[in-house]
C-alpha cells in the first residue's frame, strides 16, 4: 500500500469526491492559488477551476452561512476554516442554523456540509491560532465532530463526512499534516461513530484522538518494554462517540485514561469517562479513572511553555505508569 | 428545653474519658457547677460539674464506660421541663471508643485551638470542629485534618467502610468473599481486583494465629499507654536526637545536702532530695540556656519565659510527668515540698490537669534502680530531656595522678538537634556542673 502524508490523504479525498460528485465544491480563505494555509487544496484550483474552488472574503460567518445555504439547496460544500479558532466567528451559522435546520424543518431539509478546520498547538502560532475547540462542538446536537489521527483515517473519514447528510466539523491537526502512513489509492470509507483500537493491551485503556494517538502509541511502545500493555482506543469521531468499544475495552483492562490536547475543564474526556462510569461497566473499574489534558490556560507563544501546556509523550508515559502501578 | 449533659473535653488531644463514678443518681436534683460525676482521662482524674440546675435524668454512661468526648451522657430537666421534652431515646449503641462525628453546638470546649490557616480553612469547609482533631504537634495542621476526615469516613454510621475498587467489589460479590478480610494492595490499602482474585481465606491470619503457639495476654493500647506510645513514636520518628553525656563530680553537692539536711532535721523539716537539688540547679541553668527551654512549633522556635520542669515518675499505669512550675523562681525547700506533694498525688491518682501541663523541660532519674547512665527520648514539643544516673564512687586521677575516690553522677542530655546544637547542649551540661559545684551561688 502506498505511503502518503495526512495532508495528501485529505487532498486525495477532496479530489476524489470532486471527481465522483459534481455537487462537491470547496471554498475558504486563500484555498485557491495559495492552496490553503497548510496546502490541503493545493493544485485543485488548476484542476477544477474557479467554479468549484472559491476564494472567499475574510468572513467565517459568511463562509459557514453560505455552506449551510448551499447544502440545504442540494450542494455538497466543503468549506475550510484557516484555523479552527476562527469557527467561533461562524458559530451562529453553525449552531443556530446548520445544526438546527433538519430538526426545525421536520426532516424535509438536510445540511450535507463539511467544515474542515486545523486545530491544535505545537507550531508557535500562539493562543488565538492553536486551540482545540472540539469540546465546544460536541456539545451541539445536530452536528458531527470528526477527529482523525492517521492519514488512512483522514481519507476514509473525509469521504464519509462529505457523503453524510449532516453538518460535519472535520478537525485536522496541524502537526499531523506531515505524518505519513499507508493510504490506499482508491476510494474507501470509514463509518462515522466507529472507534478504532490502535493498539491492543490488557493493562489499561487509553482513549486518545488526533495528535494524542501517535503520542500515546509511542508511550505505549516504551511501556511495553516494562511489561505494561496499553490498549489505545481512538474514537475517531467524538460525536457520535463509540461508547461501546470504549466500554468493552475498559471491561477488559479495568482502567481508563483519557488523553486530549483540549484543556481539561469541560473537555471531552469528561464525556467519555461519564459514559463509562454511568454504565454497568462501572463494576469493572479497578482504580480511579483519570484525565490527562491540556492545562487550563491559553496556549502560550513561548516554545517551552507551549510544550508544557499540552500532554507530551513523556507525560502520557508517566501518567499511564502511575495508574497501572496504583499510585492513585 | 432539657439541657444536654456531655462528656467534656479537658485536654486538647483527649478523645475519650472513662466514667469513674457518679456522685448523683438518675432523678436526683443537681445545682449548677456542682460535681456530678468523676471521670478519668489519659492523664488525670477529674470531677465534672453540672452544666445547669435541675433534675438529672437519663444517664447513659455507666461506671467503667469509655465515652468519646462531647457524647451526651445525661440530660438535666430545668424548671418546667418534663421527661416528654427529652429527645427520643436511641437504641443502645455498641460501645464506641473512637471519635464521634456528630457534634452538638454546645460541645465547644473553652480553649481556643491553635491551627494553621490551611487547617482552619479545611476544617471550615468540612464542618469539622478543630477541637476534635487530635494534632500530631502542638498545632493542628492540614495533615491532621486529613487524617481526622479519613477516620471519620471509616467510623461514620458505625460500620466499617472498605476501600475497594468497583471491580474488586463485583468480584468479591461473585465469589462470596468478605471484602473486609481482603488485604488491599492499592493506595491507602484500597482493595484491587487482583487482591480479591488472589485472596485465599484459608491462608488468612486465622491459620497464622493457630500456627503461632506463643501464648499472650492481650492488653489493649488505651489511655495513658496509648498517649505515651503515640508521643514517643512521633518524637523518635520526627525529632533528630543528639545525646551528650557527662560525668559530674558531686562530692561537694552531697556534702552541702548533708549540711542542709542536718539543719532541717534540727528544725523538724523534711530532708531535701537529690532530685530537688537537681531541679533547682537545672532551672538555674535553663535560665542561661534558652534554646534548651524551648519548643520548635511550625516555623518558629518558642523560647519559653517560664521555666517549668517536669520530673518523670513511674506509676503502675505507665509514666507520668508532674511539673514544677516556675522552678527558677522557687527556693530549694519549696521545690522539695512540691516534689513530695506531686509524688503523693501521682501515687494516689489525684494529680490535676494543672499538675501535668505546661512543662518546658523534663528530668528523668533512674538512679534509684542502680542505673549508671542512659538516654531518654525528648517529650515533644519540649526540645530536651535530662537523663540522670545514680551517684557512684569511682577512682579518678588526683594530684600527681594518684587515684582518688570521687562521687560521680552521669548526666545525659537528649536534645532536638533541629534547634539545639551539640555545643549548646554541652554548654548547658557544663552550666549544670558549675551549678552543682557552686550550690551556694544558687541556693537561697
Amino acid at each position: 500500500m502506498p505511503e502518503k502524508t495526512y495532508l495528501e490523504a485529505i487532498r486525495e479525498a477532496l479530489r476524489g469526491e470532486m471527481l465522483r460528485d459534481e455537487r462537491v465544491f470547496l471554498f475558504g480563505e486563500d484555498i485557491g492559488r495559495y492552496g490553503g494555509a497548510f496546502g490541503a487544496t493545493y493544485g485543485l484550483l488548476d484542476e477544477f477551476g474557479e467554479e468549484r474552488v472559491w476564494e472567499t472574503p475574510i468572513s467565517e460567518a459568511a463562509i459557514v452561512g453560505a455552506a449551510t445555504g448551499a447544502a440545504m439547496v442540494g450542494m455538497r460544500p466543503v468549506a475550510e476554516m484557516m484555523f479552527m479558532d476562527f469557527i467561533l466567528l461562524g458559530m451562529e451559522q453553525l449552531v443556530n442554523q446548520a445544526a438546527k435546520a433538519r430538526y426545525m424543518f421536520g426532516g424535509k431539509a438536510t445540511v450535507p456540509m463539511v467544515i474542515r478546520m486545523p486545530g491544535g498547538s505545537g507550531t508557535g502560532a500562539a493562543a488565538q491560532h492553536s486551540q482545540s475547540l472540539e469540546s465546544l462542538l460536541i456539545h451541539i446536537p445536530g452536528i458531527k465532530v470528526v477527529n482523525p489521527s492517521t492519514p488512512y483515517d483522514a481519507k476514509g473519514l473525509l469521504l464519509s463526512s462529505i457523503r453524510d447528510p449532516n453538518p460535519i466539523c472535520f478537525v485536522e491537526h496541524k502537526l499531523l499534516y506531515k505524518t505519513k502512513g499507508e493510504v490506499p489509492d482508491g476510494e474507501y470509507t470509514i463509518p462515522l461513530g466507529v472507534a478504532d483500537i490502535k493498539r491492543e493491551g490488557r493493562d489499561i485503556t487509553v482513549v486518545a484522538a488526533n495528535i494524542m494517538v501517535p503520542r500515546t502509541l509511542a508511550a505505549a511502545e516504551r511501556l511495553a518494554e516494562e511489561g505494561i500493555e496499553v490498549e489505545v482506543v481512538d474514537p475517531r469521531t467524538l460525536r457520535p462517540l463509540d461508547v461501546d468499544t470504549i466500554r468493552d475495552s475498559v471491561r477488559k483492562t479495568g482502567r481508563l485514561l483519557v488523553v486530549h490536547e483540549a484543556v481539561k475543564t469541560g473537555g471531552w474526556a469528561g464525556e467519555v469517562i461519564a459514559s463509562v462510569a454511568e454504565s454497568p461497566t462501572f463494576d469493572f473499574i479497578d482504580g480511579p479513572i483519570r484525565r490527562l489534558a491540556g492545562a487550563d490556560v491559553p496556549i502560550p507563544y513561548n516554545r517551552e511553555l507551549e510544550l508544557a501546556a499540552v500532554p507530551q509523550e513523556e507525560d502520557i508515559e508517566r501518567e499511564i505508569r502511575a495508574i497501572v502501578e496504583n499510585q492513585y | 428545653m432539657p439541657i444536654q449533659f456531655i462528656m467534656p473535653k479537658f485536654d486538647m488531644d483527649q478523645e475519650t474519658a472513662t466514667v469513674a463514678s457518679w456522685y448523683k443518681a438518675d432523678g436526683e436534683q443537681v445545682e449548677l457547677d456542682e460535681p456530678v460525676l468523676s471521670v478519668e482521662t489519659d492523664k488525670v482524674a477529674i470531677d465534672v460539674p453540672a452544666p445547669a440546675t435541675g433534675k438529672l435524668v437519663r444517664i447513659t454512661a455507666q461506671v467503667g464506660d469509655i465515652v468519646p468526648v462531647t457524647t451526651v451522657i445525661a440530660y438535666i430537666l430545668e424548671k418546667g421541663d418534663t421527661e416528654a421534652d427529652l429527645p427520643p431515646a436511641e437504641a443502645p449503641k455498641e460501645q464506641q471508643v473512637d471519635i464521634q462525628p456528630a457534634k452538638p453546638a454546645a460541645a465547644k470546649p473553652g480553649a481556643a485551638v491553635s491551627a494553621t490557616p490551611v487547617a482552619m480553612r479545611m476544617a471550615q469547609e468540612h464542618g469539622v470542629d478543630l477541637a476534635d482533631v487530635n494534632p500530631d504537634g502542638s498545632k493542628v495542621t492540614k495533615a491532621d485534618v486529613e487524617n481526622y476526615l479519613s477516620r471519620l469516613a471509616t467510623v461514620s454510621t458505625g460500620r466499617v467502610q472498605v476501600r475497594a475498587t468497583p471491580a474488586a467489589r463485583r468480584i468479591a460479590g461473585e465469589k462470596g468473599i468478605n471484602l473486609t478480610e481482603v488485604p488491599g494492595s492499592g493506595p491507602r490499602g484500597r482493595v484491587q481486583a487482583d487482591d480479591v482474585l488472589q485472596f485465599n481465606p484459608a491462608l488468612q491470619p486465622a491459620s497464622v494465629k493457630s500456627a503461632d503457639r506463643r501464648q499472650a495476654k492481650l492488653v489493649p493500647l488505651v489511655g495513658m499507654r496509648k498517649t505515651i506510645a503515640q508521643k514517643m513514636q512521633v518524637s523518635s520518628q520526627t525529632i533528630p536526637h543528639i545525646n551528650i553525656s557527662v560525668d559530674v563530680e558531686v562530692s561537694g553537692m552531697l556534702a552541702k545536702r548533708s549540711k542542709i539536711n542536718e539543719a532541717n532535721l534540727r528544725e523538724g523539716e523534711d530532708k531535701v532530695s537529690v532530685t530537688a537539688i537537681l531541679v533547682r540547679v537545672v532551672a538555674w541553668a535553663l535560665e542561661r540556656n534558652q534554646f534548651i527551654n524551648a519548643s520548635l512549633i511550625d516555623e518558629s522556635i518558642h523560647l519559653w519565659r517560664d521555666v517549668n520542669i517536669g520530673v518523670a515518675a513511674a506509676i503502675e499505669e505507665g509514666l507520668i510527668v508532674p511539673v514544677i512550675h516556675h522552678a527558677n523562681q522557687r527556693s530549694l525547700s519549696e521545690i522539695n515540698a512540691d516534689i513530695q506533694l506531686l509524688a503523693e498525688r501521682a501515687r494516689t491518682g489525684q494529680l490535676s490537669l494543672q499538675d501535668v501541663q505546661g512543662g518546658t523541660f523534663t528530668i528523668s532519674n533512674l538512679g534509684m534502680f542502680g542505673v549508671k547512665n542512659f538516654t531518654a527520648i525528648v517529650n515533644p514539643p519540649q526540645s530536651a530531656i535530662l537523663a540522670v544516673g545514680k551517684v557512684r564512687k569511682e577512682f579518678i586521677p588526683g594530684i600527681d595522678d594518684r587515684p582518688e575516690v570521687a562521687d560521680l553522677m552521669n548526666l545525659t542530655i537528649s536534645a532536638d538537634h533541629r534547634i539545639v546544637d551539640g555545643a549548646v547542649a554541652a554548654k548547658f551540661l557544663a552550666d549544670i556542673e558549675r551549678g552543682l559545684e557552686n550550690l551556694d551561688m544558687i541556693l537561697f
